[in-house]
Parts: structure tokens; C-alpha cells; sequence
């Protein structure tokens, strides 16, 4: 129910009338009786944040680990927090988490202050911490119930099972699982209260390219599950690949943010085509007539910008309309890397990550 | 506090602990073996000689001289007992298992009976019954010598008798000693590495900070692993006694204060562990620091061997360990059934849990920073 005031035609006097977002109701003026139909507009207020963090700062002795941030998440959507080793990242998570008391600065979960009202929300909530193991000698199954009998609202741990693909996994000691599975596990995990909120603090950390696939399918079912996601990594394929939302946190600051596409525009160059051994003569043209900006390179590559990646089919359609002959193509795109290359003048990931 | 939740994390524990066999047979296995190798080997087992303690009140030449012939025998190690010594005192103060008492009037009655021949003396035998084979041996070494005495006195009449007494509720044999120190030193060990498992391999992988997002609380949490320790102690106490019993016919008391001291034991080295766990964070170095401060412990508060035969100094740090009085508490309690002293022992025994236990609790956090 939200508020909504109405103005008298009448008597120009102003009524209060409650009601839900998008209803139409008749209402009486209470000072002069007239009747009249309004529409409840707008919308609760807060009511698709999920997350608000406000000028949040952390100190550790002489180290501003986070220093002034603010940012809100809304209510359904993967929230990629993105940063480089020692951003600032698990402290974040971990005062919304209320694990770590923020030095200044405020936390609302769904609506709640942390600071008083953080015993109220846990049963909403659910968390994967970074690095995270789990009792060694539990079966995925024992794991999955342990956790769940905490709570008072408990999912189903037959569907957490089916959906997180662990089915045969589940008379395993957690002791015994790849590293992959313990983070499937542990994603799992966080599902047992049916929570509305999952914070996933690099949930594929240390994972080979597979079972980061893996993991990233099951993130990707939280969304489809509609729970808010909030996740913490320094990959930025893994942003790239999730998230709706990305905030880049680089020496506790906030340095960029906004959706993938609005990161790219606003911080990144175009992405470029590559078509590798094309000796075509008249491949330059027909592109440059088509409005494309097309480079050659010295060794007979033709170099296309393109607005989108979509784009490549267009590119590619109209040299095969043309039957121009080539060895095959390349994007180098320009990427969450590049953007944060730009901003920051440091790279973002280890050298020998994948 | 939601008793559900605090069920349900001491089942899981039960469970997850079962299925270690480390855990297992640390907790288990272990004490067994290291009960009965020790009462194997200070169980008087294949000795050629026999120590045997003799107290002559008498103090003659001719009492002298049964001494003597005794010693003479080669097989026997002669101790002397002095004479202002109440002898059953004597006997469990010091573990004594032969002794013999020359009465006082030895040579007088001996001399005596040249005339009177309804004149007799006896010596009195103490013997611990349970040792069975170095009685056997003993009573026959000592028989044989006092037949030769009364053949030479008097033709074969016997003059010298053996009067025996058995030693069994003053005197105590290794075994006795050994289990309840074996029960506080398990106790100990299981609730310090315990305790310093979860809060530093927990804390590390990160088990304490999900919890703390959770709706179990810290005493929730905190009350289901005292109850599993208690039961992990329970199970240990019970198998220490039972292998005592069953391999070596101990006689164990079980009473409330035996059971207090065995919960309150549990308390203490938990705190301990909770305190070592706040200073060292890492696992293995977090152990290594129980081991320095459990193994020293072990031996000084008189776990295997009895703090009275070591030297004066380190009498006065025993007494200063709470293994000490967790160990003298249940001797008392269970063995010697001298409540009295166990009172005393479990009082302190409480006060040590007490302090620990509160500091460690205080001293842990789940929190981050
Ligand atoms: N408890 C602490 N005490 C002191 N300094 C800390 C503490 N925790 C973190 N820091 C420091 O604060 C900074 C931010 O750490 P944080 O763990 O939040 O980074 P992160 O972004 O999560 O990094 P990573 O990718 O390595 O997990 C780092 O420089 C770190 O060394
Ligand atoms: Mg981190």
C-alpha cells in the first residue's frame, strides 16, 4: 500500500487515499464530498531496491579500505561488483553482510537498516563467503539440510539438488569434491531459505574455465529463480556474462557504473572485425559504401569498426553477397578490460588468469 | 534460544564425527591401546626381582636376622620401612604392593617359646591380591625361608607364622592410578583441538561467517558443541573405565562429583582452546601451541606417574595445572573414594572451568575485524 493525495476540482482541498501502484479507486473528497476516480501512480517508495548502500567507508588502521561509496541494486537483477585483488570488495560485501562493522555509512537490506535491524532480514538473505568451505565430512545432501534447518523457511533440497544439477553428486562428502563442485555447492547453499537476496563473493575464483561455466549456469538460474544477485568478482568476463548491473570498485572508490553496454559507450572504444587473408580489392569498398569504417593492415587483414557485436553478421553477410574470399575473422572487442585499462591505467586481472 | 537448532547442530556434529576414523580413534581407539600397554608393562609383569618392604618394629638381633635371610634368598630387594610409620598409611601413600611387619616382641616371643610351647609369633604379610603371579612367587620365597627359621629353632615346630592382609582397599596398583589420568588427559585433548577447530579452520573457511547470517545464534551454537564435547568426554570416560574393568578388574566409583569433574574438564580445555584460537588464527600453528601447552601438562599434572615421586619443584607447578587437580579430583572421586579430597579437587576444578570457559567465550568473536 502506498500513499497517494488528491486534489479536490472542487474544493481544491487535498485528501489522502492508500492504495497499491496502478489501481484506479473512487474516492470521496473528505471536505467537500465530491466524488472522483484517481489512479494510485508511482511506485512504493524503495520498494525495487534491494540493496542500498550510502557513503559506506571502511578503515583499517592507516588503510581506507572502502572509502565513500554509495550505489542501490534493484530487486531481480545480477549485480556484478568488479574490482582487482585488495579493490575493496570483501570488505563491501562483508559490512552489507553486517560480518564487518562499516567504519561510516549506512546499509539498507530490502527496506531495513542493518545496523539495528540485521537479525530481521537473515531469514531473507543468504551468503557465500570467499573462499568458502564447508563442514568436510557432511554428504552435499547433509550440507544442503544442516543449512536449511537453521532457517525457518526452507526451500525444497530435492528441487536445490535437481536445479543446481547435483543430483549426482549429493552422497558425496563435501570433503571429497572438486573444487567446482564445492562452489556449486556452496551457490546451492545459499538457496536452502528461499532467500531473496544472494551475495556470491567470487564464487569462481580459482576454477578452471569449465567449472566456471558451470557455476556461472547456476548464477544465471538465480536470476531466472528471481532472487537479487550480488556478486563479487575480478573477472570481467564473468560481469560481462552476468550481470544486468556492474559497478567497477577500484582502491575502495566506485570508479565507474552502470549497465554493460552503457560502460562500453560511455568508457570504451568500438569493437573492431578482423577478416584475416582477404585479398579482395574490392572488399574495402563494398563495406565503406555499406557505412562501415574500414582499416587495412599491412599483411592483407581488413580491420571493420563495429557499433555492436551483432554487427559481424551484417559485415559477414555482405562479403559472402559478394563472394569475397577470406581465411576467417577475429573480434577484438572492446571489454569491461579495456574500460577499466582506461580508467584506472592498471589491468584488471592477474597475468595468468584465462 | 531456539533448543531445535541447537539439536539439530548436535546431531550433525555426532554425525560428521563418526565418520572420521582420526577422530574416532584418537578419542577411542587410542586410550585403549595406551591403557593397556601401560598396565602391561607397570603391571609387575616378568620381573626376576622382587622388591618387598619390611618394617621392623621389633629391632633385634634376632628380628635382624630375619632380614637378613630374606635377603639372602637373592630374589628379593630388601626395602626398610622406618618404625614410627602407621604402615596402612605408609602402604597408600607410597603404592607399596609386599610388605612384611616383624611385630614388636619378635625375639622375645621367638626366645619365649623355647619354654612356653603354645607360644607363636606372626609376621604380617600386606600383599596386593590382584597381582597374582609375584604373590604366588613371593608367599612361596617367604614360606620357604620361615619353614628354614622354624626347622632351625625347633625342630620343625612352627613357631613363625605369616599372617596375611590383603592390601586391596588401602592400595592401589598402577592401573587404578593410570585410568581417571587417562580420562582427564582424553578430555583435554579432545576439547582443546576441538575447540581450536572451530574457531580457526572454521573461521578460515569461512563456516563462522556464514553462520553469523544465519538465524543460529552464538550461544546456540556455542551450547551444541559443549553438549557435543560432553558426550564425546561421556564416551571416552566410559571406555577408559571399561577396558580398566573388563581387562584389569578395576573397582570405579561412579558418583556425581566424578561426573561433575568430568563435564567441568570438558569446559576448561574447550576455553583454553577458545583462547589459543583467538591468539594464533592459524590451524596447524593454533595445534602446535595446544601441544606445548597439553604435552608438558600431560606429565607434570601426573597423568602416567604420581607428581610425588618427582622432585620438590615440580610439585609446586603442578599444582599450579588444572590437569593436576582434574586428575587428583577423579582418583579421589572414583578410586579412592576419599571424597572429601575430590571435593576440594572438583571445587578447583570448577573455578578453573569457570574463568576459561568465560574468558573464552568473551574472547571470541565471529565478527570480521
Ligand atoms: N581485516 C583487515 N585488516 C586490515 N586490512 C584489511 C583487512 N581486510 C582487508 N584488508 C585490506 O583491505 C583492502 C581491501 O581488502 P578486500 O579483502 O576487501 O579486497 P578484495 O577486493 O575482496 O580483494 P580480493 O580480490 O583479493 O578478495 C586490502 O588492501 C586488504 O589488504
Ligand atoms: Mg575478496
Amino acid at each position: 500500500m502506498i500513499e497517494q493525495r488528491f486534489k479536490c476540482p472542487t474544493c481544491h482541498e487535498i485528501s489522502t487515499f492508500y492504495g497499491d501502484p496502478g489501481e484506479t479507486q473512487v474516492v470521496t473528497c473528505t471536505h467537500c464530498n465530491t466524488k472522483g476516480r484517481i489512479i494510485i501512480t508511482g511506485e512504493k517508495p524503495g520498494n525495487d531496491v534491494a540493496i542500498e548502500v550510502s557513503h559506506l567507508k571502511k578503515v583499517y588502521d592507516d588503510l581506507i579500505a572502502v572509502n565513500d561509496i554509495s550505489f542501490r541494486v534493484k530487486k531481480g537483477e545480477i549485480f556484478a561488483f568488479l574490482g582487482p585483488n585488495g579493490a575493496g570488495k570483501t570488505t563491501t560485501v562483508e559490512m552489507i553482510e553486517s560480518i564487518r562493522t562499516p567504519t561510516e555509512g549506512a546499509i539498507k537490506l530490502l527496506g531495513t537498516d542493518t545496523k539495528t535491524g540485521f537479525n530481521q532480514v537473515k531469514e531473507r538473505i543468504s551468503i557465500l563467503p570467499q573462499e568458502f568451505h564447508s563442514f568436510e565430512r557432511f554428504t552435499v545432501r547433509e550440507t544442503l539440510t544442516y543449512f536449511s534447518k537453521l532457517y525457518k523457511k526452507r526451500a525444497n533440497i530435492d528441487e536445490i539438488l535437481e536445479a543446481m544439477d547435483l543430483r549426482t553428486h549429493e552422497k558425496k562428502l563435501y570433503k571429497n569434491l572438486s573444487g567446482g563442485l564445492k562452489q556449486r555447492v556452496g551457490v546451492a547453499l545459499s538457496l536452502v531459505n528461499d532467500p531473496e537476496i544472494v551475495f556470491l563473493d567470487e564464487p569462481t575464483t580459482g576454477l578452471d574455465p569449465k567449472a566456471r561455466r558451470e557455476v556461472w549456469q547456476v548464477i544465471a538460474n538465480l536470476r531466472n529463480k528471481g532472487k537479487t544477485v550480488f556478486l563479487t568478482t575480478h573477472y570481467m568476463e564473468e560481469a560481462e556474462h552476468l550481470a544486468d548491473h556492474i559497478a567497477i570498485i577500484h582502491k575502495g572508490k566506485i570508479i565507474a557504473e552502470g549497465t554493460l553496454q552503457e560502460l562500453l559507450t560511455k568508457y570504451g572504444e568500438k569493437t573492431t572485425l578482423y577478416i584475416k587473408n582477404c585479398h579482395s580489392e574490392d572488399a574495402k569498398l563494398v563495406l565503406e559504401e555499406k557505412g562501415f569504417e574500414v582499416n587495412s593492415s599491412g599483411n592483407s587483414d581488413l580491420m571493420v569498426k563495429i557499433d555492436y557485436k551483432e554487427k559481424v553478421l551484417e559485415v559477414l553477410s555482405e562479403l559472402r553477397h559478394e563472394c569475397i574470399e577470406y581465411d576467417g575473422v577475429d573480434i577484438r572487442g572492446s571489454n569491461l578490460e579495456e574500460v577499466f585499462l582506461r580508467l584506472t591505467g592498471a589491468r584488471l586481472t592477474e597475468e595468468e588468469e584465462p | 534460544m531456539n533448543l531445535r537448532i541447537v539439536g539439530v547442530d548436535f546431531l550433525y556434529s555426532i554425525r560428521s564425527w563418526s565418520r572420521s576414523r582420526g577422530t574416532v580413534f584418537w578419542s577411542l581407539l587410542f586410550p585403549v591401546m595406551l591403557i593397556l600397554l601401560f598396565g602391561a608393562i607397570f603391571s609387575g609383569m616378568g620381573d626376576s626381582k622382587y622388591t618387598i618392604y619390611v618394617q621392623d618394629l621389633d629391632n633385634t638381633d634376632m628380628s635382624q636376622s630375619l632380614v637378613t635371610i630374606l635377603n639372602k634368598t637373592g630374589i628379593l630387594t630388601i626395602k626398610n620401612v622406618s618404625t614410627n610409620q602407621p604402615i596402612t598409611d605408609y602402604i597408600k601413600e607410597n603404592n607399596i604392593k609386599n610388605l612384611i611387619v616383624i611385630p614388636k616382641g619378635y625375639e622375645n616371643d621367638v626366645t619365649n617359646s623355647f619354654v612356653d610351647p603354645d607360644m607363636k609369633v606372626n609376621l604380617t604379610y600386606y600383599y596386593d591380591p590382584t597381582e597374582t603371579q609375584t604373590n604366588q612367587i613371593l608367599r612361596s620365597v617367604i614360606s620357604s625361608v620361615l619353614e628354614g627359621l622354624n626347622m632351625q629353632l625347633t625342630q620343625g615346630k612352627t613357631i613363625i607364622g605369616l599372617s596375611e592382609q590383603s592390601t586391596i582397599t588401602e592400595n592401589f596398583g598402577f592401573i587404578d592410578f593410570f585410568i581417571p589420568g587417562m580420562i582427564g588427559f582424553t578430555i583435554m585433548q579432545q576439547s582443546i583441538y576441538g575447540s581450536i577447530e572451530r574457531n580457526t579452520k572454521f573461521r578460515k573457511d569461512g563456516i563462522l561467517r556464514k553462520l553469523l547470517t544465519t538465524p543460529i545464534t552464538r550461544s546456540e551454537w556455542i551450547l551444541a558443541k559443549m553438549l557435543f564435547m560432553l558426550f564425546l568426554a561421556f564416551i571416552s570416560t566410559s571406555v577408559a573405565i571399561g577396558v580398566g574393568v573388563l581387562a584389569f578388574g578395576i573397582k570405579v566409583n561412579i558418583n556425581l562429583l566424578t561426573i561433575v569433574i568430568v563435564i567441568a574438564t570438558s569446559f576448561l580445555f574447550s576455553g583454553i582452546g577458545m583462547i589459543i584460537g583467538r591468539f594464533v588464527k592459524e590451524e596447524e600453528t593454533a595445534d602446535m601451541a595446544a601441544g606445548a601447552i597439553s604435552f608438558p601438562m600431560m606429565f607434570l599434572a601426573g597423568t602416567f606417574f604420581a607428581v610425588e615421586s618427582m622432585p620438590a619443584i615440580i610439585q609446586i607447578i603442578s599444582r599450579a595445572l588444572p590437569l593436576f587437580y582434574v586428575n587428583e579430583g577423579l582418583r579421589n572421586a572414583m578410586i579412592y573414594m576419599n571424597q572429601t579430597e575430590a571435593l576440594i579437587n572438583g571445587g578447583i576444578v570448577l573455578i578453573f572451568a569457570a574463568i576459561f570457559f568465560i574468558a573464552g567465550v568473551i574472547l571470541t568473536k565471529w565478527k570480521e575485524d
